[in-house]
């Protein structure tokens, strides 16, 4: 008796035909986890969460993930000169790049009505909202440029059993500590932190520490130069782990530098604590830009849109917080809390913990740091002339 | 009349690797320094404001540091490097030097950065030249300016190159034709004579070939200042690398264009006081 009409050649065929008809419309890429378009994405090593299978399996994309220097110049010298604007199709980096970015039709403006998490995320209402200091992290122009991905604040590291409580960028440069502090060699953050201590302590004349004019950034590296010669500065360090040695090897005692070094610190063994300077914090963000390419198909321009609401979205935000140690969006803390398959009870806390202690920096305030200040050749120079003497 | 066109074609491929690599990128560089920077693009003009910019400010006292360091730097190399090469061409066994000049490769094998890290830890106010400073009662205290200092460029800057240095002098000294020093020595000189107006003459080719490796190799040099230099310690390498972090192509450019012909001039020195053909001809020699 046959049971089916069709021989084994037929079947075959069958199978193969039907085996196309699901690649060609998507079903089969999509079922087996195969993802139809690839959405490059440039990071500077923050915004890997290890596993982007809830975003594919959200949209059909997948993501292709590309690393990249967070110096402004490696920024633009890979988009205008490197080709960067034909392959890349969201950067995540540093904020407060839109000058450069825009001026130089190097990004596209969000259409944030395309983003459902947008409006769910409060932090940008609440730090980042048109007109306030925040907003140049991901505006220009009354535009939105950027996601916001994280948020942080940043101060100081001291070694507590050698200086005892610390709550002012004083400490940087007093005499006390001698030969026992290092700076970032950066003008947007140590250059914008003595600026902060100037201002705030009245020692110096100072409008905007955020955006100094020539004058007031040579008042402040004369400042910094007086320092120098007086030997308060053992080094400027320029990297994540020479920091990190700084404070380890107790090269130094009060170090002007970034959160997780004192983690990493800590996780060696040492005894540091991140400073919380009665002038406030270099408050900061890193957003998620789409790079201008007229040439993007609008498939991959969609699953470019989709990533960045994902990044706004609470298990993004849980992730990075819980790797990085940043701030990233108020549902991450309680997406967190709320699904312990996921989050284990103790990283839950962690996560929260964080959350609550980069919201209560931003609630102190401070500078939001200016990663493209107007003046920002003076700021170079003036750099230059600072480490020359 | 075919091996004549295979020599052609194989020696045509290194000399358009050069144009392409070396000279096109030299030659842009030097025409970049000349035009204007607006925005963050570059205009193509002919203003010589990006030298002058270089010239009078903050930046040529780098120049000026940078050649002075990597004199001092291949001076000192080539005061360790010449007594060991002159020991591993003239008096040490062949199964000797082929050690010796072996073990001289191993820091090419290990990253530049991480040998230059590892010098900052040796060197701390907690490491073991410290330690033993101290132990040894040499100091109360740590020594301060063992890290992050002019000191420790200094040492950072002649462990990178000196290695580099050796080779070269082994070279030339081994080429010497010994039946030179020894009838040197049969007309009665003393030793120390033999040296100075045989060997040592001879042997010049391989000094300035080390010359311009130390020179050249410190004067660039960007990691070793970064990692152990004191606040800001700066060489060329640093100071271009900042320009560059304000997309400022002209001036970086211009910067270049000065280091480059520093190096051509030293290059054309060399050339001139010295047979380059001679010493060439001694390391085809030596291969053979």
């Amino acid at each position: 008796m046959r049971v089916c009409s069709m021989n084994r050649r037929q079947v075959l065929a069958s199978g193969l035909l039907g085996g196309a008809g699901l690649v060609l419309d998507g079903r089969f890429r999509r079922t087996f986890g195969q993802a139809q378009t690839t959405v490059n994405f440039v990071d500077i090593g923050v915004g890997d969460p290890g596993d982007w299978s809830k975003y594919t399996a959200k949209s059909g994309a997948s993501v292709n993930l590309i690393s990249i220097g967070n110096a402004p110049s490696a920024i633009l010298n890979v988009l205008i000169g490197g080709g960067g604007s034909a392959t890349y199709d969201v950067i995540n980096i540093v904020g407060g790049m839109q000058k450069p970015l825009v001026d130089n039709n190097l990004v596209d403006p969000i259409d944030v009505a395309k983003l459902p998490n947008w409006n769910k995320d409060s932090y940008i209402q609440e730090f980042l909202k048109p007109g306030s200091p925040g907003f140049n992290f991901i505006g220009y122009n009354d535009k939105v440029y950027g996601v916001p991905t994280v948020l942080q604040g940043d101060s100081f590291a001291y070694l507590p059993e050698a200086t005892g409580n610390l709550d002012s960028y004083g400490a940087l440069f007093d005499p006390k500590w001698k030969g026992y502090v290092a700076l970032e060699d950066n003008y947007t953050t140590a250059g914008q932190k003595t600026a902060l201590y100037l201002k705030k302590n009245n020692l110096a004349s100072i409008a905007n520490p955020d955006d100094m004019t020539p004058g007031e950034i040579k008042t402040v590296v004369d400042f910094l130069i007086d320092k120098k010669k007086e030997g308060q500065f053992r080094t400027l360090w320029s990297s994540f782990e020479q920091a990190v040695n700084l404070l380890v090897s107790k090269e130094v005692k009060v170090l002007d530098c970034w959160e997780p070094m004192v983690f990493a610190a800590e996780t060696k063994g040492m005894k540091a604590v991140y400073a919380r300077p009665k002038e406030g914090y270099l408050l900061w963000a890193m957003a998620a830009y789409v790079i201008k390419n007229p040439k993007r198909s609008e498939e991959k321009t969609k699953a470019a849109s989709e990533l960045l609401d994902f990044m706004l979205g609470p298990w993004y935000g849980a992730k990075i917080t819980l790797l990085r140690g940043y701030m990233t969006n108020p549902e991450a803390a309680p997406y967190a809390k709320s699904h312990p398959e996921e989050f284990p009870a103790a990283q839950a806390e962690k996560i929260a913990a964080i959350d609550a202690g980069v919201k209560s920096k931003f609630e102190l305030g401070g500078t939001w740091q200016n990663r493209w200040p107007t003046h920002v050749e003076t700021y170079e120079e003036e750099w230059a002339r600072f480490k020359a003497v | 009349m075919m091996g004549k066109v295979a020599r052609k074609t194989l020696l045509a491929l290194p000399l358009l690797f050069t144009a392409v690599f070396l000279l096109l990128p030299l030659g842009l560089t030097v025409v970049i320094s000349f035009w204007e920077k607006v925005g963050l693009r570059v205009v193509p003009a002919f203003t010589l404001r990006s030298y002058a910019e270089f010239f009078s400010g903050v930046r040529f006292a780098v120049h000026e540091r940078s050649l002075l360091v990597a004199a001092e730097v291949t001076l000192a190399g080539l005061l360790f490097a010449y007594p060991i090469a002159y020991v591993l061409a003239l008096r040490a066994s062949r199964q000797t030097t082929r050690v010796v000049l072996l073990l001289f490769t191993i820091p090419f094998l290990v990253n530049h950065v991480i040998r230059t890290f590892s010098w900052s830890y040796l060197l701390s106010r907690s490491g073991p030249v410290n330690e033993a400073v101290v132990a040894l009662g040499l100091a109360d205290r740590p020594v301060d300016w063992l890290l992050y200092s002019d000191f420790a460029v200094f040492i950072g800057l002649l462990t990178s190159y000196m290695p580099f240095m050796v080779f070269p002098l082994w070279l030339a000294l081994a080429g010497i034709d010994r039946r030179l020093v020894e009838a040197s020595w049969l007309l009665g000189a003393p030793p120390l004579a033999s040296f100075f107006r045989i060997t040592l003459p001879l042997s010049l080719p391989g000094v300035f070939a080390a010359v311009i490796f130390g020179f050249v190799g410190s004067f660039g040099e960007s990691a070793v200042p970064i990692i152990l230099g004191g606040t800001g310690y700066q060489l060329m390498g640093n100071a271009i690398t900042s320009t560059l972090d304000v997309i400022n192509f002209p001036l970086a450019a211009a910067m270049s264009s000065v280091v480059v012909a520093t190096m051509l001039l030293l290059l054309a020195i060399w050339y001139v006081a010295f047979d380059l053909r001679s010493f060439l001809g001694k390391i085809l020699r030596w291969r053979l």
